[in-house]
């Protein structure tokens, strides 16, 4: 479903449904899911429609979080020195963006996952992130593709003391996402100490992959600050 | 004599208390301010419009009130010499004037410096809900000399800074997440257990209601007429409030759909037996 599409099309994918239709430059948008409905007009004589994951943590309302909190169903110990990878899933959003060649304009966000927030840190100091929870992988999982994406996670321990992770903390504005039939991120997670370390993620287009919309470039918002400094804890 | 004559003679003329300046020089003094303040207003907009959304309001305010003022203040250094006031003179002058505007002007000094420190040590921010000397509501703007309030009612309130920072401050929303609660009575034939288990499976719904710090739920008080519930739920601070009106009905609504349900006050009489 994700993809490019012209300002003409029919999706009906299981309780889903997206239809922009009209005549040559007065078009409707509609989109039902299950209870929750859309609608929208478009005047474009050009333009596309783009269908793509976007960083999630924008429903039920935007603005609440820019974090996201993956909760590893059971922790996993790092030995000192240890590089790898592992997967993990993470919630998928689903924007949905009118583009021509000047401009990028979002009109829609759902999501098949039911939104839950939570606290990193103490309340005084510590940042609401979107929580969600994954099982960690060794190898690439099985997806519900519209409700699940995949994280690659690189890790490396650079502490001198073996470390339990059991949640890891990502930054929206940093988060790059692509596409094919299934959503997609690169991450890195530096531990510096036994409480400490960074999640930053990685930019390079993986192979038969596009690249997702970035909400934030789209919303016109400039990204500064990109790594997450993760000063409270792993568990 | 024509009319551009009949100008030039005005213009020409002398202007006794302006030490020998003309009108002409009051014009050009005229048409810088005004050239200054129409150039200040644009590059503010253009401030604005480059700025939105790329930093924080409370930033772009600042710095659109130092771009606007700084270039007004710019415009009239470089008038002052057309109207015979010189820079260095107006220095002394302005050393002794300093004194006397000074006195005269406490108050409105103690505000300014009140405005600094505010905006320096940043206890609120535009678009924060607060309280400040018990008037509640969301801050619309910290000026130099005042910080304006839209209380919730809508009502424009101008407070002075140095009120401001001398007064308690409650910002409802400086930190990322708050905690707020009820008090629900129940029955004392009901199961206070499965009522607070149908709460909590309640509260696990709501996407605000955060998973941690998790709520917390327990018998506080058995009551005159109820067994009470002490029920703390932790928010985002920037959604609080509708999570706060959102779940105290739910919270009802679905006990009662549970056969719970939450008594009037009563009292058990014993009527005594005119016999005994």
């Amino acid at each position: 479903m994700f993809g490019k599409y012209d300002l003409d099309l029919k999706i009906k994918e299981k309780e889903l449904e997206i239809v922009v239709e009209g005549n040559k430059k007065k078009k409707r948008y509609y989109r039902k899911k299950g209870e929750e409905e859309v609608e929208k007009f478009i005047y474009a004589k050009e333009g596309n429609l783009v269908i793509c994951p976007v960083e999630p943590v924008n429903l039920p309302k935007e603005g609440v979080s820019e974090y996201l909190l993956v909760e590893l169903d059971k922790p996993f110990v790092i030995e000192p020195g240890m590089k790898g990878n592992f997967y993990i899933k993470f919630p998928v959003e689903i924007g949905v963006f009118l583009v021509n060649r000047r401009d990028v304009e979002r009109i829609d966000i759902f999501t098949f996952t039911k939104p839950k927030y939570t606290l990193y840190g103490p309340p005084e100091r510590g940042v609401v992130c979107r929580w969600w929870k994954s099982v960690f992988y060794d190898e690439k999982p099985e997806l519900s593709k519209l409700y699940e994406g995949l994280m690659k996670v690189n890790f490396e321990n650079s502490y001198w003391e073996w470390v339990e992770i059991k949640k890891i903390v990502f930054r929206a504005f940093d988060m790059k996402l692509f596409y094919n039939e299934h959503a997609y991120m690169y991450s890195f997670l530096k531990i510096s100490g036994k409480t400490v370390g960074e999640t930053a993620f990685g930019s390079r287009k993986p192979k038969d992959m596009e690249e997702s919309i970035d909400l934030y470039q789209a919303k016109g918002i400039k990204k500064f600050e990109k790594k997450f400094f993760m000063e409270w804890g792993f568990k | 004599m024509n009319v551009i004559e009949l100008l030039q003679d005005l213009m020409n003329q002398k202007i006794g208390f302006l030490g020998g300046r003309t009108y002409g020089d009051v014009l050009v003094f005229l048409i810088i301010i005004i050239f200054s303040v129409i150039i200040a207003k644009i590059v503010r907009i253009n401030v604005r419009r480059t700025l939105k959304e790329k930093v924080p309001l409370t930033t772009l305010n600042n710095v659109e009130k130092i771009v606007y003022y700084g270039i007004i203040l710019i415009g009239f250094i470089v008038a002052l010499p057309k109207i015979g006031v010189s820079l260095s003179g107006l220095l002394v002058a302005g050393g002794i004037l300093g004194i006397v505007i000074g006195f005269a002007s406490q108050t409105v000094v103690s505000n300014l410096i009140s405005g600094i420190f505010l905006m320096i040590e940043k206890p609120i921010k535009v678009g924060d809900g607060v309280n400040i000397n018990d008037v509640s509501g969301i801050v619309e703007d910290i000026r130099v000399l005042s910080t304006t309030i839209r209380t919730y009612d809508g009502i424009y309130v101008r407070i002075p800074n140095e009120k401001v920072f001398s007064s308690n401050i409650q910002n409802y929303v400086a930190h990322g997440a708050r905690r707020f609660g009820y008090k629900i009575g129940i029955r004392y034939k009901d199961d206070a257990e499965k009522a607070i288990s149908i709460i909590k499976d309640l509260l696990g719904e709501n996407p605000f209601v955060l998973k941690e710090p998790s709520p917390t739920i327990f018998v506080e008080e058995l009551g005159e007429s109820s067994v009470n519930l002490n029920i703390k739920i932790w928010a985002p601070s920037s959604v609080w409030y509708s999570v706060y009106t959102e779940m105290l009905w739910k919270i009802k609504v679905t006990l009662e759909k549970e056969g719970i349900e939450i008594p009037f006050p009563q009292r058990v009489i014993w009527m005594g037996n005119k016999e005994g």
